[in-house]
């Protein structure tokens, strides 16, 4: 939505996501898709390297998308194995809306529990 | 191989996403690019919560933290020339450790800087930019933030902007 506001502006945007899925539903102009965990967009914090390859990747996207829609994708090794990279980018503490979806979940079980 | 959407995603949190129904425009807005990359002046926009704890105050988590539906929709100014002791992370969705130890891999003003130098884009922005991705409700983004900050990439001559989303 924010790249949407900004090319309509008049500025030439390109997003660098870990969620294709979601650019292609709501429509980016320019998209490079990476797959990387949540927070790490760009990369591992303290690997050069790997940071400039894919803002290097979202600059080509920036130069050769021809129309709106455009995407791409740059592929990532993530030094870190799946399993303990999904746990890994999780906040320590459960976020606001995910501790309450859980007590209304619990709520629930308990109602039916009381109802039995 | 195509990037997987859902790769890092607790199993429920990813067949939720995949419900979810997503308004799509009916045209994507475009702005061909005008010159050659090395003279292009770009700007940097994350929605990864961050901000300058010399400069300005952190999002509002308490709220968010009350209102579990809320999402701070202001947005933070950035400096090209922050120092890295001076992030702060508001985001209560991801852990901000990694954020903390090196900002570029949310907002790459280093990474940015080198590229100036190098020749390869023509300039980084003075001021960049940073908001809170966490939006239930995008409307007030719509009226009143995007369009601001859209007003002040322009006032600046800004020809280009990388986004990235936490």
């Amino acid at each position: 939505m924010l790249a949407q506001t900004f090319e309509e502006a008049g500025l030439s945007t390109v997003m660098v996501t870990m969620m294709p899925f979601w650019a292609e539903k709501m429509g980016t102009p320019r998209t490079l898709g990476v797959e990387v965990p949540f927070g790490h967009t760009l990369g591992m914090p303290g690997d050069r390297e790997m940071q400039k390859m894919i803002i290097r990747a979202a600059l080509s996207l920036l130069e050769q998308a021809q129309q709106p829609g455009a995407m791409s994708e740059v592929e990532v090794e993530w030094p870190q194995a799946s399993d303990v990279a999904r746990k890994d980018w999780q906040p320590l503490e459960a976020s606001p809306i995910i501790k309450m979806m859980r007590e209304q979940a619990h709520a629930r079980a308990e109602g039916r529990r009381q109802e039995t | 191989m195509p990037v997987d959407s859902f790769k890092y995603l607790p199993r429920s949190i990813a067949a939720y996403y995949q419900t979810l129904r997503v308004e799509r425009v009916d045209s994507i807005p475009w702005t061909p690019l005008s010159k050659p990359l090395n003279q292009c002046r770009f700007a940097l926009v994350t929605t990864a919560g961050i901000y300058d704890k010399a400069r300005e105050p952190p999002f509002d988590a308490g709220r968010e933290k009350r209102e579990p539906m809320w999402g701070d929709p202001t947005y933070r100014r950035i400096r090209r020339d922050l120092a890295q002791g001076q992030i702060g992370a508001s985001h209560l969705h991801i852990n901000n450790r990694d954020i903390l130890a090196d900002v570029n891999i949310v907002l790459p003003v280093n990474r940015f800087a080198e590229l100036e130098e190098e020749g390869v884009i023509g300039s980084l922005a003075a001021v960049n930019y940073s908001l809170m991705g966490y939006q239930p409700n995008t409307s007030e983004w719509r009226a009143r933030y995007a369009p601001e900050v859209a007003g002040l990439l322009k006032d600046e001559a800004l020809d280009a902007v990388l986004l990235t989303p936490a």
